[in-house]
């Protein structure tokens, strides 16, 4: 009798302690947000100054971890399938909306974000918009144009970055006969998402699509748009204007050739890595990058645009610190702060033009040209099956251009492989 | 007396066996977005048909006969090499000793180092002595890449391969071959008569540990060539499958075939070491 009385009172005080446990989580996301510690997990790393500026403001402190860009999709994926939190706000790729939203992954932020604020990010919106809900606030307006170092281009008597395919093709002939560098470009084309995306780039730059208007892939035929630009990735490789290790070199050490003067072009770059070959402390060309618009195939051409986003999960535990945090980042002296010291080109209209009125946006001609030319990789948004799409054709991509398989393999296979993705 | 083991295993071992049967016979979810849904034996389907997991499945062969076969013939000439006593023996066992107590992950980090394109050990040797006229890219290629992390990885585990061949030759005992030598025996023929059939139980445990290894090679491929699909091997497949791709249905499936793999693998080699040791 003894032991089930002993066994009820343990019960009731356990019931008690989860009350208790489950009341304080309550309060935590509806209650003041002042001493509660929030997780922002993104892939790039902010100075610490700037992050004490959010502590100081608000009170909430900040744990901020930076992990790699692949292997943070792996771990929200696990994450948010097993329901567990590892994270209050974190990276929201453009590609991964479909997948994250439709999953009922993330919290929808278009009505708790204030109006004002939604209004200033504009057009980004909608990249960041599944089923009608906007899953993440734009804070990387990440644009895809050439970088090029300018001292090593007056070296080989070249006074300015050519506008077509054909200009390029002369310009790194030079730049190699004159012993400027001797693999002039680099580009990522390892088996990894950044990888990939230099052929996504040089396609819509020549012209084409990879995808129709209802996402339907369009690059398996013989002599489509895709195909030329990825023999240009292979003729870059045979011609020795890209370094042969380029096939296994991922977009983070593409670019440490760029800042290390090994490479006298970055041909799939953009402003955060600009902002970077620019800083004394972190490149040995700087202060010699100049940013360039795509070549075309007539006149500069189309590019792309990758950005990225801040979400919360529906797992967070801290929804009202979360939400301040992804306020207190899009505000406008954040957003400029974030581009002067990280490289984060706004997505917001109100910094961008502070940026520019006070000339203190690099390439700004360069920049705001290239918005105009700015074309989806999806016309209809990215699906929710762009993860295993870009699995495959990472892994295709990258065989084609070591020559395991021919270029017509490739990209049927991938068509193939895409349609049954698709379909499932 | 054995409730608390059975209860052990059955927690870590066969919930989560039981957990992910169920799983793999489940399709939806992760990169879908759509409710979980049972869907019978399809995701085995799809995946023997799939030319990817073919490919792997075929690398991995690959890198078990080159690890396994290079593993037993380096580990017999370390062991014999070190049967003997001489001088500078335990220092050399010392050395033998330090690639296999570093992690793979740092191993492949090394290797790939001396592997670079553009500054690796090995191109700038070659070109140094006018072996090779341009840099080669020794991880693009099918057979120097899967050569070169069969290589890697081989030389992670001769150290332990050769540990356990050599506590097999010191059981063998002195007498015998003392005895062979007066009825007029060589070297080879004592090798051949004497070392050879009772290194047996030695040869089958170093092939159990060489192939199992091999069958679960990641770390190696991974930190050396990623994902690439010219090296990818049947684990680095689940990991694409289930992280990459988001598809944790085909991926737990091909788990599941892969332990299947191994825990044959593993009873074959149980009654192999149970007949050598009769």
């Amino acid at each position: 009798m003894r032991w089930v009385l002993a066994a009820l009172a343990a019960l009731a005080v356990g019931s008690l302690v989860a009350t208790a446990c489950s009341s304080s989580n309550d309060s935590s996301t509806t209650g003041p947000i002042k001493g509660q510690r929030i997780t922002v997990l993104i892939p790039y790393k902010v100075p610490q100054s700037i992050l004490d500026r959010f502590t100081a403001q608000t009170g909430v402190k900040l744990s901020f971890q930076v992990t790699a860009f692949d292997a943070l999709h792996q771990k929200l994926v696990v994450a948010a399938s097993a329901q567990t939190n590892i994270a209050d706000v974190t990276e929201m790729d453009w590609s991964w909306v479909g997948q994250f939203g439709g999953s009922g992954w993330y919290t929808p932020l278009e009505k708790s974000l204030p109006a004002p604020v939604v209004a200033d990010l504009g057009k980004t919106n909608k990249i960041f918009t599944a089923r009608s809900h906007l899953y993440a606030a734009c804070y990387s307006n990440d644009i895809r144009f050439p970088i090029y170092n300018g001292d090593q281009f007056t070296k080989a008597g070249i006074s300015s970055f050519p506008t077509t395919f054909t200009g390029l093709e002369q310009t790194l002939d030079t730049l190699k006969a004159k012993h400027v560098a001797q693999y002039p470009m680099t580009v990522a084309l390892g088996a990894t998402e950044g990888g990939v995306t230099p052929w996504y780039l040089l396609t819509l730059s020549m012209g084409g699509q990879l995808f129709d208007k209802d996402n339907k892939p369009v690059f398996g035929a013989p002599g489509s748009v895709a195909h030329q630009a990825l023999q240009f990735e292979i003729q870059a490789l045979k011609q020795g204007w890209l370094n042969p290790g380029a096939i296994t070199l991922d977009d983070a050490a593409a670019a440490d050739r760029f800042t290390g003067g090994a490479a006298s072009i970055s041909l799939a770059s953009g402003p955060g890595s600009l902002v970077t070959a620019n800083d004394k402390t972190q490149s040995h060309i700087a202060p010699n990058a100049k940013a360039a618009l795509m070549p075309g195939v007539n006149s500069a051409g189309p590019t792309l645009g990758l950005p990225e986003g801040l979400g919360i999960p529906s797992t967070s535990k801290h929804q009202a610190a979360a939400l301040a945090f992804i306020k207190w980042w899009e505000s406008t002296p954040t957003q400029r702060l974030l581009y002067k010291q990280a490289g984060f080109l706004p997505c917001s209209g109100a910094a961008l033009s502070s940026l520019s009125a006070s000339g203190e946006l690099q390439g700004g001609a360069v920049v705001a040209e290239a918005v105009k030319h700015l074309t989806p990789l999806f016309p209809n948004g990215a699906p929710p099956w762009y993860p295993a799409f870009s699995a495959k054709a990472q892994g295709l991509i990258n065989s084609a251009v070591k020559g395991d398989i021919s270029v017509d393999a490739a990209l049927a296979q991938l068509e193939d492989a895409t349609k049954k993705i698709a379909s499932r | 007396m054995v409730a608390p083991a059975v209860i052990l295993t059955a927690s870590l071992v066969g919930y989560p066996l039981v957990r992910g049967i169920m799983m793999s016979l489940r399709g939806g979810g992760g990169a879908t977005g759509l409710p979980t849904h049972y869907v019978g034996l399809r995701n085995y389907r799809d995946l023997i048909s799939d030319p990817d997991t073919k490919s792997a499945a075929l690398h991995t062969a690959f890198y078990l006969v080159i690890a396994v076969t290079l593993e037993i013939i380096g580990g017999l000439i370390v062991a014999v090499t070190l049967q003997r006593a001489f001088r500078g023996r335990g220092l050399v066992l010392a050395i033998l000793i330090l690639p296999w107590a570093l992690p793979s992950v740092v191993s492949g980090v090394l290797w790939r180092r001396i592997l670079d394109p553009d500054s690796g050990l090995l191109n700038r040797a070659l070109l140094s002595l006018h072996i090779i006229n341009t840099p080669h890219v020794w991880l693009a290629s099918d057979g120097w890449a899967i050569f070169f992390i069969s290589l890697v990885h081989v030389w992670g585990l001769v150290p332990l391969v050769s540990l356990v061949l050599l506590a097999g030759l010191q059981s063998i005992p002195d007498n015998l071959y003392g005895a062979s030598a007066v009825d007029g025996a060589g070297a080879l023929q004592q090798f051949r008569y004497i070392t050879l059939p009772l290194l047996r139980p030695a040869l089958v445990v170093a092939l159990t540990v060489g192939t199992l290894a091999a069958v679960s090679i990641f770390d190696e491929v991974y930190v050396l060539n990623g994902t690439a699909l010219n090296t990818r091997s049947l684990l680095m497949q689940v990991y694409n499958t289930s992280f990459n791709q988001a598809d944790f249905s085909h991926g737990i499936a091909l788990a599941m075939m892969v332990a299947i793999l191994s825990a044959t693998l593993a009873i074959i080699f149980g009654v192999m070491l149970r007949r050598a040791t009769r």
